[in-house]
């Protein structure tokens, strides 16, 4: 499955030929320093989530609550998603008809959507109270946020190539 | 007289590397697993070091953090590692002859002597660290954050130099 099967040729065709995904487009190293910045926040963004993941399923810091964890680390989760975004939405502008045909790319922005749609419910609700801790709830929630958020990875890693 | 270069070009013609370098799948599994393992290493070391420096997880005790940060830090870097190293396997040649490569490695070896300063020398009264952190405990978390984003950005400037 493609996007370019979903949405309109033209849309892509916008995206990438005029301002600014033109510009992201032709700049000689826009994309490689973006996509440096891409990787940097990834780091940072799957850092957090693997910290307060495994506490739920109950590796890694056991000495601190899934509480404590996910409050000292929610607020860089959120800044790691925003940078992910800020500096992917370029990476897409300046390739953006080649991506409408690339499947990889596609299931991306599922697994994104899960991504997100799971942390702000089940995994919040894993998170905010020590409920989840040792619990199904717990486990659950972080296994499916790793598989969604690693999925992310894998499939943007297949985009070059696929 | 070892010959570095030689040595390289003795490894890009190996039947091992050879096969790495033509064949579609490997390259791209063992970079997803390289880039997987990047997630783990360095996102938890980046932690660490933001803990050294007072900006993230304050309130956890700093030698909970090393304690229980480490062992994932150091298995991240080990599938690191073993995949980088296969990766290099598969065009050594390309590799010997990118600036970026070459940079990333001796940034790599700094990182090493760093971690390996901070057990020797910094770490041993970690206990009063949560009352006073040392200047030389924050100093080895900038090195290490900047060391480390630094061998990021070289690795991936290697695909394209």
């Amino acid at each position: 499955m493609t996007f370019g099967r979903i949405l309109p040729g033209w849309f892509f065709s916008l995206c990438e030929y005029t301002l600014p995904g033109s510009w992201f487009k032709n700049a000689r190293w826009f994309f490689a320093i973006d996509e440096t910045f891409h990787i940097m926040a990834l780091g940072m963004l799957i850092g957090t989530l693997v910290i307060v993941d495994l506490r739920l399923l109950g590796f890694g810091m056991r000495r601190q609550s899934v509480a404590e964890l996910s409050k000292y680390l929610a607020p860089w989760t959120l800044l790691g998603v925003a940078l992910m975004i800020i500096t992917g939405v370029p990476l897409f502008m300046s390739e953006a008809v080649k991506l409408s045909r690339s499947s990889p790319f596609f299931y991306k922005m599922i697994f994104l959507i899960c991504a997100v749609t799971l942390h702000f419910t089940l995994h919040r609700k894993a998170t905010t109270s020590n409920a989840g801790q040792g619990s199904g709830l717990g486990r659950l929630a972080a296994s499916l946020s790793l598989i969604c958020w690693l999925g992310v990875a894998l499939a943007g890693r297949a985009i070059a190539f696929l | 007289m070892f010959h570095l270069l030689s040595f390289v070009q003795w490894l890009n013609d190996t039947r091992i590397s050879v096969y790495l370098r033509e064949s579609d799948w490997p390259f791209p599994i063992i970079e997803t697993i390289h880039i997987l393992g990047l997630g783990f290493s360095v996102g938890t070391v980046m932690w660490l070091d933001l803990r050294l420096l007072g900006l993230a997880m304050r309130e956890a005790p700093v030698v909970d953090v090393i304690e229980q940060l480490e062992p994932w830090a150091i298995g991240g870097f080990t599938v690191m590692f073993v995949s980088g190293s296969l990766l290099i396997l598969s065009e050594p040649l390309k590799c010997y002859n990118t600036v970026a490569f070459r940079i990333k490695v001796v940034l790599l070896i700094l990182a090493a002597l760093n971690v390996l300063y901070f057990h020797k020398r910094v770490m041993h009264n970690v206990d009063e660290w949560d009352r006073n952190m040392p200047w030389r405990a924050k100093m080895v978390g900038v090195l290490s954050l900047v060391l480390w984003l630094g061998v990021v950005i070289a690795g991936r400037w290697t695909a394209y130099f």
